[in-house]
């Protein structure tokens, strides 16, 4: 496997961001899915080596980030990781900053270095932009310029935090492309919001929540937990786990007891998501 | 370039040109014909081998549109340094033609207060020394910092990649600040006598910033330096803050200062603890 995680766990200041996770990655996509604060983040922190773990076992790559700096090396030559918050200097251009970044990664032969600039900015579809202030960018293509050096070298190990957040539809549709041909030869582990990115994403999701795994299998494992538990009523219903009122005028119910005359519906991701998340999800959907 | 000549390339002739084995002459009049036959261009296309194309193609987009490496990068090419730390010079803040003329600016005013007053040392030995300490102070920001963010992740190194910024600050802002310290009053020592505590600030605070960031680790230095200049004006000599016993306790504190650090990166193996 290319990520193994046994008994890992991390506390920030006493409060405890993940505990006890044991957990392993192999080629493919993989997506960690769980409300803000479930330590999403922080798992992927601790497979980029952006932060050590506190507790539990670490291997990347076949390597232990944590025994010896030659080795934490080594994992990072095959890594490649998108941070969830990326900072950007003012008078940077867009190939600039790619090629900054390749140099932190070793590129050091400038012709190569180019190529492999081009390559990655052209893989994002930001080929027209490179000598354009990263500064003057849209939010989604400072997003795919963060991508774009994630790509350098073709990692083994690709880590991405919540890659489509502002990314337009059709963006997203590139990215999705983008992902399934490197998830060839790769291990891709990203965290999202968006339900309707691991449906089309990942073959793997992992729910997180309160850093714990809650769910750890196929998509359509996930969507399976809520099969025959999901309505279309006419009415409100107030003792259900998660209800909402959807477009057409119905009520959607997720979870609880059938309501009376309610018409069984084909359960989404999204519901079984909610589900899984039971009274967190509940509480979080109420207005402030 | 018309086209309505009758005479065409054949293949043998074409197929001889795409493998290089024309002499000059009959090369170029041949590439001269291409140029205006298209019938002739459509017929060498699948003689071209397509990887080579593509490859001859992006090489020349490559060398076209990459934009011109900034002042800095050329200037370390022109140094002899290897032309991918100067890519990496390149990000860094302190480094830039802004901070480096503004801290000039501050100490061409220090130097011009002290030809002023003509008897006093105190403005410039308060500025010279915080220039290069500050700085390193501003060449990196926090691990936790967004930009930093993947210089922590990098095969590269943080340490290695804050101790080349370090350097570069100290070649950019040290020969100038020598120079302008040339026209201060007072003994001409005093124009280098200002690098004992500025090389001893600069491990101090390196070290500091490993607990504390950078940001904060240099806002104490210059405060403890201030303390220390302006606490001599009243009643000590003009030049007691650079004079050799003062050098001597510098010395110390340098050295302390590389032996924490040392031990620090030593024994904390936790990722990104120390600098």
């Amino acid at each position: 496997m290319t990520v193994d995680l046994i008994g890992v766990g991390k506390s920030y200041a006493g409060t405890a961001a993940l505990s006890d996770i044991t957990l392993s990655f192999g080629r493919g996509v993989t997506g960690l899915l769980g409300p803000n604060g479930a330590g999403k983040t922080t798992l992927l922190r601790i497979v980029a080596t952006s932060i050590a773990a506190d507790r539990g076992r670490v291997r990347l790559l076949g390597g232990d980030p944590h025994a010896s700096h030659a080795e934490l090396t080594q994992v990072r030559r095959g890594l490649g990781y998108l941070p969830q918050e990326l900072g950007y200097p003012g008078d940077m251009t867009t190939y600039g900053f790619v090629e900054y970044v390749a140099v932190l990664k070793e590129w050091n032969d400038r012709r190569a270095r180019q190529r492999e600039v081009r390559r990655v900015l052209e893989l994002v579809g930001l080929a027209d932009l490179a000598g354009k202030r990263v500064a003057k960018l849209s939010g989604g293509q400072r997003r795919r310029v963060g991508l774009a050096q994630a790509l350098l070298g073709d990692p083994r190990l690709l880590v991405l935090d919540e890659p489509t957040t502002g990314l337009d539809p059709a963006q997203r549709a590139t990215l999705r492309r983008t992902l399934s041909v490197v998830a060839h030869e790769a291990t891709v582990l990203l965290s999202t919001h968006q339900t309707e990115d691991v449906a089309a994403l990942c073959e793997r999701v992992v729910v997180l929540a309160a850093g714990q795994v809650r769910f750890d299998g196929t998509v359509v494992d996930l969507v399976a937990t809520a099969a025959g538990r999901v309505w279309l009523t006419d009415h409100d219903v107030p003792d259900a786990a998660v209800t909402w009122r959807t477009g057409t005028g119905r009520h959607r119910v997720v979870g609880g007891s059938p309501p009376p005359g309610a018409e069984s519906a084909e359960p989404t991701l999204e519901d079984a998501y909610l589900l899984m998340l039971g009274a967190d999800a509940a509480v979080s959907a109420l207005p402030a | 370039m018309t086209a309505d000549t009758t005479w065409h390339a054949g293949h043998t002739l074409l197929r001889a040109y795409v493998e290089g084995r024309l002499d000059a002459v009959l090369g170029a009049s041949l590439e001269r014909h291409l140029d205006g036959c298209p019938a002739c261009r459509a017929d060498i296309r699948p003689l071209v081998d397509p990887p080579l194309l593509d490859q001859s193609w992006s090489g020349l987009r490559t060398a076209v549109e990459s934009p011109p490496p900034p002042w800095l990068v050329r200037l370390a090419r022109r140094l002899g340094l290897p032309e991918s730390t100067g890519v990496l010079l390149a990000a860094t803040a302190s480094l830039r033609t802004a901070w480096l003329s503004s801290a000039f600016v501050a100490l061409g005013f220090a130097v011009a207060a002290t030809l002023l007053r003509g008897d006093v040392l105190w403005p410039f030995l308060l500025v010279a020394p915080l220039i290069p300490v500050l700085g390193v102070a501003a060449a990196y920001g926090p691990s936790e910092d967004p930009f930093e963010a993947l210089a922590v992740t990098a095969p590269y190194g943080r340490t290695r990649l804050i101790l080349v910024r370090s350097l570069a600050v100290l070649v950019t802002s040290v020969p100038g600040a020598c120079l302008l310290g040339l026209a201060v009053p007072g003994p001409a020592w005093v124009a280098v006598a200002w690098l004992g505590p500025a090389l001893t600030m600069l491990p101090l605070v390196l070290a500091l910033a490993s607990w504390v960031g950078p940001r904060l680790a240099g806002a104490v230095m210059a405060l403890v330096w201030c303390g220390v200049v302006l606490g001599s004006v009243r009643r000590l000599p003009a030049t007691w803050p650079v004079e050799a016993t003062q050098q001597l306790t510098y010395l110390a504190l340098a050295t302390a200062a590389v032996a924490v650090l040392l031990v620090r990166s030593r024994r904390t193996r936790r990722i990104g603890a120390v600098l």
